[in-house]
């Protein structure tokens, strides 16, 4: 029974109070990130294995492409590119992890882009694997890629309106229904915010060239938010 | 209302019989009834969505020129390894646009996990790629691992690897049999399943599931290695390769399997980082990138092994790659059981657990690629964000990239070459 004891790990045996697993490489990497995008960075910072800083929305598809074209990068692999919502008041992200051969550290660049009209530069003409990237970013979270050529809802329906991964989408569950503690907060009714939810600013449908027209008129008593959910 | 006298009446051409229509027009002296578009005349709009296309792409897709016509495969297409809709636009057989239609499947995952603690995560994931459960456990155990600061005993760490290359055995088994089911042969995809039954048995027995293992935990495994898991685990090793060289004598040199997969689909190094297509499906095209070697986890700088690469890109290079990772597979299992430690296989850890803020990145290679996660922690029992990257998703790109100019039939054999699970794609 020896194991069922065992103690918690001392807090150097901690992950993020680990060493880098190869800190001289990963130490060149956030020196080489300082000095040739040192305008661009922002909170830099690292863990065990990741290499991570911000950018501003703008400017994050130029240093995405320092990033890749650079043979002192050499970044030639994205490796996820994920969007975050930080909730009603705040912002959303779209997070790009990226790869190289020449260093051992994975490296994040995070964007923050507003909620109220969240648009970001594409990456597909970096790599054309974003295309699914981003279109699975447009369909969950809403956030438009300006200059996508194929921006359009991938999982959900093309006549859907809501943005389900964003923390107002609130989830219709039985257990709802049920007063018993334990329940997730977000699933009892009484803590929806809807009247917030229903006020939330709708994202603009990027315009499609010449064929762009204006979104259809709503129905009178319809809203952006998703119907389909109970009130 | 006004009512029309039938004497009155003038006949709507709709209704006109055609040999009426035709004897009219002959005493009117007009000739035959003209027709536009030949023999198809009408059937041009079928399969067009009947809203405007919302994107350039979508109106090239829908856009049809003259002898083009668009065909729908799916969602309920046998070969389509799920359920997936592909419409392609052809011209005659040959093949000028696909667009793939994805959702069938979509069951919001990453929605569940977010409102889920972190040790129920880890059943959520399972069903997402349903021929490599450990392995979509695997990266949410990491990532949570980094998280909560936390590392396994190693004596889990060597039952993970153990389980997670068991996995990948059997996975790459079915793609076998699943490629040459394809191309019409019955019988690979039976010795796949037999040879699939016996690792899942033995899976089953350490786990106490079939398919959706749930075993992996925060800071180690469910259970430890048992008898009946290493006496089949033994019984299992006695005769893999003799099974996996049968079904290599059944497929490899086969005339019709050879003829369909030789030179089809062919994806080159570039292209394939580019389309972010990665695992077997990237080192059959020349890029040794594999994470286990690229980015090491668990226990893989360990164990000794080299990056298995095909030269020609093409769906017979896919498929030697599988069959080379299965060998692969089996001697990192023989080392893994040589050097397996003893000791605890779960560090102790609270039922729910609440890391401090804070974000994590795991990756894994799984059968099809780089299977990662990204969580984020706010300090509560559930993580804020859980993002799933599936690599059949991404690599599903490839084929509207590779397919056009080759033959309508060729689309599903070069589709199971990449090997996709619909579970992953659709999340």
């Amino acid at each position: 029974m020896e194991h069922v004891r065992r103690p918690r790990p001392t807090a150097d045996a901690l992950g993020r109070r680990c060493p880098l697993s190869a800190p001289a490489a990963a130490g060149s990497l956030v020196r080489l990130v300082t000095e040739r995008l040192g305008s661009d960075l922002e909170h830099l910072w690292t863990d065990e294995d990741t290499v991570e800083f911000q950018v501003e929305a703008a400017r994050a598809v130029d240093v995405l492409t320092t990033l890749r074209d650079d043979p002192d990068f050499d970044f030639f692999m994205l490796a996820d590119e994920a969007a975050v919502d930080y909730g009603v008041g705040s912002h959303l992200e779209v997070v790009y992890h990226l790869f190289s051969w020449k260093h051992p550290a994975w490296l994040r660049v995070r964007a923050r882009v507003d909620r109220a009209d969240p648009r970001i530069g594409t990456v597909t003409h970096l790599w054309e694997g974003a295309m699914f990237h981003e279109r699975e970013a447009y369909d969950m979270m809403g956030i438009v890629f300006e200059g996508n050529r194929d921006l359009r809802r991938i999982y959900m329906s093309p006549d859907y309106r809501s943005f389900p991964l964003r923390k107002d989408f609130i989830l219709p569950d039985d257990a709802a229904d049920s007063p018993a503690a334990g329940v997730n907060p977000l699933e009892r009714p009484e803590t929806w915010d809807l009247a917030r939810f229903r006020d939330a600013p709708a994202v603009a449908v990027p315009a499609i060239g010449e064929r762009g027209g204006p979104p259809p008129a709503l129905e009178s008593g319809e809203t952006e938010a998703d119907t389909s959910r109970p009130r | 209302m006004t009512t029309i006298d039938p004497e009155t009446r003038i006949p709507d051409p709709i209704e006109l019989d055609e040999a009426e229509e035709a004897r009219l027009r002959a005493a009117a002296g007009l000739g035959p009834i003209p027709r536009e578009g030949g023999e198809y005349a009408g059937f041009e709009s079928v399969g067009i969505p009947d809203r405007p296309p919302q994107t350039d792409r979508e109106r090239d897709v829908y856009t049809l020129n003259e002898g083009e016509m668009l065909i729908n495969l799916g969602p309920q297409h046998p070969s389509t390894h799920g359920v997936m809709r592909l419409v392609v636009k052809v011209r005659g057989e040959v093949i000028v646009d696909i667009d793939p239609v994805l959702g069938y499947l979509h069951r919001g995952i990453e929605k569940l996990c977010e409102n889920a603690t972190y040790t129920t995560v880890l059943t959520y994931v399972d069903p997402m790629d349903y021929l490599s459960s450990m392995h979509n456990e695997h990266a949410p155990a990491i990532a949570f691992e980094k998280l909560y600061g936390i590392k396994a005993p190693p004596r889990a760490e060597y039952i993970r690897a153990l389980v997670v290359e068991l996995n990948r055995v059997f996975s790459h088994g079915l793609m076998m049999g699943f490629l040459a089911l394809d191309m019409g042969g019955l019988t690979p995809i039976l010795y796949s399943f037999i040879n699939r039954d016996e690792v899942v048995d033995m899976l089953s027995a350490i786990s106490g599931q079939r398919m959706l293992f749930n075993f992996f935990r925060l800071g180690g495994v469910n259970w430890d290695t048992n008898d009946e898991f290493l006496s089949r685990l033994g019984t299992w090793r006695s005769h893999v390769l003799d099974n996996v060289l049968m079904n290599e004598r059944m497929i490899t040199e086969n005339e019709i399997f050879t003829t369909r997969t030789k030179g089809m689909g062919v994806l080159t190094g570039d292209e394939a980082i580019s389309l972010g297509v990665t695992g077997p499906n990237l080192r059959a095209s020349g890029v040794p990138f594999d994470i286990r070697k690229a980015h090491p986890y668990s226990i893989y700088n360990e164990l000794e092994f080299d990056i298995i690469t095909q030269e020609s890109g093409d769906s017979y290079a896919r498929y030697l790659q599988r069959i080379a990772e299965i060998k692969q597979s089996i001697h990192l299992i023989d080392q893994i059981i040589d050097k397996m430690p003893h000791g605890p296989v779960q560090a102790q850890v609270p039922g729910i657990i609440r890391p401090k803020p804070g974000r994590a990145y795991g990756a894994v290679e799984s059968p099809r690629g780089l299977y990662s996660v990204y969580a984020i922690s706010d300090g509560g029992p559930n993580p804020y964000r859980f993002r799933m990257r599936d690599p059949s998703f991404i690599s599903l790109q490839a084929l509207p990239k590779i397919m056009p100019g080759r033959l309508l039939a060729d689309t599903m054999a070069v589709m199971a070459s990449f090997d996709p699970v619909m579970g992953g794609v659709d999340k």
